[in-house]
């Protein structure tokens, strides 16, 4: 009888030093690399003598800059694609109960399902040969946003699928035309999942390397700046790069979630 | 005026107007470049250029000259223990997370996505720093005077834990979501039944949460199946996978007919094991009683 007493408390304990593992294993680099992003020498950044150089450089080489700046345009273009599209598709889906849904669920969630270096060479191929464009910002956007489109459809499914659509109805039943009902009724209960499928959307486009490497030819990112400097050791500068972009993913994180706590905005539909 | 009136407002309609944009957004800009990499694994590239002169040379090519199904079969074994490993780490982490989370729950699973914010090259350069051969778990061996681990540096294991570093989220996720609409009390009754812990979770559990895992498994073997980046530089020379050399054709060697021969070999693997997946799915046994609740 001890020893089964014994067994309770020692699963959740052994399960729970496992999950600990697990986030020391996927936290580690990245502390690593914020702590060497303050290192003079990023080979062997010991013992601990802290610099801003790092960061004071990048302020003037316009090489980082500009990788930024297109990092920033794709991310961004990537997610308001994405998010527009699964939004439309997910309310589809959800509120009309057509006999397609089931196939459009599936074309929808299978880009999650091909592999990035494919959809990378594939559009590769298809925009230079086929169609004979050149690789740039837009077309790496388009890559970007199929992929992403998976990712924001699920996310905004698990967030809708208690949604109750008759708000929609009675907004209608009342006079309203489907744009206002969407402005007025639809957005303002549903706007934490697009804003859910926003985010995850735009932060895997902005570190992408695999599908916006193939399709921008000489067009430099953040990742692929990575990617290129690799063989010659990175710099200290793409580690304060990666650093703040953490920094400000987690500030906004905080803001969130003091908002939520709060009680000024609420996340997800829970009923009315 | 009126008839178009009418039929925007039929149900139909809109289903249409909402969902086709999506739809067809992946018909052209997935399937169409899918399809035109098929078209042109069929053709001849020369110089940089390719011509549409119908062959089969490059299936050939990658099928019977060694050394690219030696590379394939290396990226097949590799998914394979990585993916395992990946199942057998995150199925007690996820019911960790999902049974004894409680209010943090949310927390603890978003928790493990914030890797995701920095970059998958500078993540790995920095656990390459860590694991490497002057990295600093091997330079802290050195100097409490116990000799370098050898795993850790360039070789196929040190790509495995890399591969796994990447995708090993995305298995808890999967995991956790299904777990999260499972009923534990159902293991109560299984106890009260008789059942001791590890009938109950293979008899009830695991059954019951298997296409969360199918989808997690998938969503973890087809990137290490094609990964390129990883191998690149922690797989040291021995450790060069299928991806990587499939890359090559496109951004160095410029070999694109063949290059797209691989991606089909690779696109046709994925649909096997896509597949199988869904093969293993039965609705009724996993306990699917509509969408919703």
């Amino acid at each position: 009888m001890a020893r089964f007493r014994l067994d309770r408390a020692a699963t959740p304990l052994v399960l729970g030093v496992m999950l600990a593992l697990l986030y020391v294993f996927l936290f580690a680099p990245v502390a690593y690399l914020v702590y060497t992003s303050f290192a003079r020498d990023t080979v062997w950044p010991f013992p601990w003598r802290p610099t801003l150089a790092a960061y004071e450089n990048l302020a003037h080489l316009r090489a980082y800059q500009e990788a930024l700046w297109n990092s920033l345009g794709i991310a961004l273009g990537t997610a308001v694609l994405s998010m527009t599209l699964s939004a439309m598709g997910s309310i589809a889906v959800l509120k009309y109960r057509h006999r397609w849904r089931g196939w459009f669920s599936i074309i929808i969630v299978s880009p999650m399902f091909v592999a990035e270096l494919l959809i990378g060479i594939s559009t590769l191929i298809f925009n230079r040969k086929v169609l004979g464009l050149p690789g740039n910002v837009p077309s790496a956007i388009i890559a970007n946003a199929v992929h992403g489109m998976a990712f924001g459809f699920l996310i905004m499914l698990a967030q809708l699928v208690r949604y109750d659509w008759r708000l929609d109805d009675a907004a209608m039943v009342f006079g309203a035309n489907p744009w206002r009902t969407f402005w007025h009724v639809t957005a303002p209960n549903i706007w934490p999942a697009m804003l859910g499928a926003f985010v995850i959307t735009f932060l895997l486009a902005f570190n992408n390397l695999e599908i916006s490497f193939y399709n921008l030819g000489a067009v430099p990112t953040l990742p692929s700046l990575a990617w290129g400097s690799l063989r010659y050791g990175l710099e200290a500068e793409l580690f304060a790069l990666a650093a703040l972009v953490n920094g400000v993913v987690f500030l906004s994180f905080v803001v969130i979630y003091t908002l939520i706590r709060l009680g000024i905005v609420r996340f997800g539909y829970r009923g009315l | 005026m009126v008839s178009i009136q009418r039929i925007l407002h039929r149900p139909e309609t809109r289903f249409m107007l909402l969902g086709l944009p999506a739809v067809l957004f992946v018909i052209v800009f997935l399937l169409l470049p899918i399809v035109s990499v098929i078209v042109f694994s069929f053709w001849r590239t020369e110089s940089y250029e390719i011509y549409a002169d119908w062959n089969l040379d490059n299936y050939r090519t990658v099928l019977f000259e060694g050394t690219y199904l030696t590379f394939l079969w290396r990226s097949i074994v590799t998914a394979v223990i990585v993916t395992g490993a990946c199942l057998l780490y995150a199925w007690p982490v996820a019911y960790f997370i999902a049974k004894y989370g409680g209010r943090y729950r949310l927390l603890l699973v978003l928790a493990l996505a914030a890797p995701f914010f920095t970059g998958a090259v500078l993540r790995l350069a920095a656990l390459q720093a860590i694991m490497g051969p002057i990295g600093v778990i091997n330079m802290a061996l050195g100097l409490i005077g116990l000799p370098p681990i050898e795993f850790l540096m360039f070789n196929r294991i040190a790509s495995g834990i890399g591969i796994a570093y990447l995708y090993l989220p995305f298995m808890v996720t999967a995991i956790y979501l299904s777990l999260l609409n499972f009923n534990f009390q159902l293991l109560n009754v299984a106890k009260v039944n008789g059942a001791r812990p590890w009938r109950a979770f293979l008899t009830v559990t695991w059954p019951l949460n298997w296409i969360g895992t199918a989808i997690g498994i998938t969503l973890v073997f087809i990137p290490c199946l094609a990964e390129s980046i990883t191998p690149t530089f922690l797989g040291g020379p021995s450790g060069k996978l299928y991806g990587s050399v499939l890359g090559l054709q496109f951004d160095q060697t410029g070999t694109w007919a063949l290059g797209s021969a691989m991606g089909v070999i690779l696109f046709a693997v994925c649909c096997v094991v896509i597949g199988i997946m869904w093969l293993t799915i039965n609705l009724k046994r996993s306990g699917f009683t509509g969408a919703g609740r």
